[in-house]
């Protein structure tokens, strides 16, 4: 192992609260604009460290030997829930004492006007849907999300990390009984969460897709940072001759696996819409073909399926990590972008239209300030947790097996 | 005695075997095979065997397949191409165009997997000389023994380095624990 390789966590917390704190001058400046970035940003690292519990919980259900040393990043990268369920209290803040209830979820706001017939709480889509959209019931399920998603993270840190001091195997079968439930629970909020978070901006519209989709965009997200983070400890060495080309292969083919699962995904909830042509479900749609989304939504379609597919269908590029890594930051832009595809036009302006992304060179700023505040804080996460911890598992049943990985 | 087919080395572990292969590699012979009870990790390499070529078979398949969905059903419901036998017929379902690569991509889709595993099982016939119905092995009296606990390694004749006497001398020193002959 090397031992001229030392993080610096301190570097990723000053980049995060810089980023969050431009994010906060933006909440004063351009309220709306600052608030629906701050929330893409909030949703797309969240996402980043949900997909890395599924991994984890993935890993033990199905007792892998191949992913014990990458297991080990996954569990890192958890030690970032409990400061996204931190910064999550922003946007209840901004909902209660920024003058607009409505500034991100309109339906909070009951007397909000609607482009073209009377106001939210007339609006007879959102009566019938006040048993689920109701604001204590809302803040309620994000803590009760977040609740699940940190005692799950926490628990399967916590017996890997007391595997390493004795070495018993009761750890790993905790892990694997609490995966079985964890696995149910985490599928269930996570969907709860893409149902309150991103389809309640549009409470309008009805796609029972719409979880698996988030699901596939976790996993998507997840893979990809795990990719950049494997290939960068090879490359600086702790895990060089320990992480070889076969793990590397492995965790590529389920990069490759999740970019068909999202595309069939993505395509059949677009499919079934498209077919049924119903007004409640297709404005969706015709929303994001307006201005600048139409260009995006074909570039997420040949540029976050085609172009991965075929790349990722290759076996020399699979196996090669500099390859990889160019295709894990393409993926990562790529899922970026197909947040900000699924978030931003639900905001609409003064005529219901929808809000379009370029439309002022200023708001690129907020767009980033959130993404780097958000995302500096799980680095920081991911390396404080990585300083105190072994590289990887050296107790856990599997992991001579995991060393010998060839095949 | 019937005509030789070859010489057939046998192994009693998986180690020996192993380096057995690597060695009859390095020294360039073609015409050879390891047979083994169960498949040993890293006998790929050890046999300079590359990477399979079947892929190349599915993705001329699979491309075939998806091209084949979207002519079909532009021809059938799009069209009004007159071939031998066959007539396109302009047909409006629910409401939707003429042809729409939406509504032809779930046909399309199908037929690319199906006709993926169609390639795939045919390149793998063809790459490995499929159907065989017979094989000199198969006359070899310890036969049984490679599907038990019994390991083997043989070089054909027909292998441009073969010599009775000089691969009779080589293999013995592979470490092999018996040499027979295998007849056509």
């Amino acid at each position: 192992m090397s031992a001229d390789f030392t993080p610096n966590p301190k570097k990723w917390l000053t980049l995060g609260i810089a980023g969050l704190a431009v994010s906060v001058i933006g909440f004063f400046v351009e309220p709306q604009i600052a608030a629906w970035s701050y929330l893409i940003g909030l949703i797309f690292i969240t996402s980043i460290a949900i997909g890395m519990l599924f991994l984890v919980m993935i890993h033990h259900i199905f007792d892998a030997q191949w992913s014990v040393i990458v297991r080990r990043q996954a569990e890192h990268y958890m030690a970032a829930l409990p400061y996204m369920g931190i910064l999550f209290i922003p946007l209840f803040l901004l909902t209660y004492l920024g003058g607009n209830e409505g500034i991100l979820w309109l339906w909070m706001d009951q007397g909000a006007s609607l482009h073209g017939h009377g106001t939210v709480g007339t609006d007879v889509l959102y009566q019938k849907k006040t048993w689920w959209l109701t604001e204590w019931f809302f803040w309620t399920r994000a803590v009760l999300c977040f609740s699940i998603w940190i005692y799950f993270g926490s628990k399967f840190r916590k017996n890997s990390f007391s595997q390493d001091e004795d070495g018993s195997p009761k750890h790993t079968f905790s892990s694997r009984k609490h995966a079985a439930i964890g696995l149910i629970a985490v599928a269930l909020s996570w969907t709860a969460a893409a149902f309150d978070w991103i389809m309640g901006l549009e409470y309008h519209w009805f796609s029972t897709m719409f979880g698996v989709w988030m699901f596939a965009s976790a996993m998507r997200a997840a893979l990809a940072v795990m990719l950049l983070t494997i290939a960068f400890l090879v490359a600086k060495g702790p895990l060089k001759g320990i992480l070889n080309t076969k793990h590397l292969h492995d965790v590529a083919t389920l990069a490759f696996a999740f970019t068909v699962f999202w595309a069939y995904i993505t395509f059949s909830q677009y499919f079934l819409i498209w077919n049924a042509n119903i007004p409640e479900e297709t404005f969706w749609f015709n929303d994001r073909e307006q201005g600048i989304w139409w260009p995006i939504s074909m570039i997420l379609i040949f540029g976050y399926f085609l172009f991965p597919f075929l790349y990722m269908l290759q076996f020399p590029l699979k196996t090669n990590f500099k390859s990889m890594t160019f295709m894990a930051i393409w993926l990562l832009s790529m899922n970026l972008l197909d947040v900000f595809f699924n978030v931003l036009p639900s905001l609409k302006d003064h005529h219901g239209e929808p809000f379009q992304m370029f439309s002022s060179v200023t708001n690129i700023i907020w767009y980033l300030s959130a993404v780097v505040g958000a995302g500096g804080i799980l680095l920081w996460a991911y390396w404080s947790s990585y300083q105190k911890t072994k590289i990887i598992p050296i107790r856990d049943p599997r992991i001579q097996e995991c060393l010998n990985h060839n095949h | 005695m019937a005509k030789q087919h070859g010489l057939i080395a046998k192994f009693d572990t998986p180690a020996d075997i192993m380096h057995a292969a690597e060695k009859v590699r390095d020294a360039g012979f073609k015409n050879w095979d390891v047979i083994t009870p169960f498949p040993i990790h890293g006998m790929d390499p050890a046999m300079g065997i590359k990477r399979s070529l079947v892929g190349r078979f599915t993705i001329c398949g699979g491309t075939i397949g998806i091209t084949t969905g979207m002519l079909m059903i532009w021809f059938t419901g799009g069209s009004d191409l007159s071939v031998p036998l066959m007539e396109g017929y302009k047909l409006i379902v629910g409401g939707k165009p003429y042809f729409s690569p939406q509504f032809a991509f779930p046909v399309s889709y199908e037929l690319t997997i199906l006709f993926s595993a169609f390639a795939s099982i045919g390149g793998m016939f063809i790459l490995n000389k499929l159907p065989q119905h017979y094989h000199p092995l198969l006359k070899y009296k310890d036969v049984a023994a490679s599907s038990d606990d019994k390991f083997f390694l043989y070089i054909e004749n027909e292998d441009p380095q073969f010599d009775e006497e000089k691969t009779r001398a080589f293999l013995g020193e592979l470490g092999a624990v018996e040499i027979g002959e295998l007849e056509e």
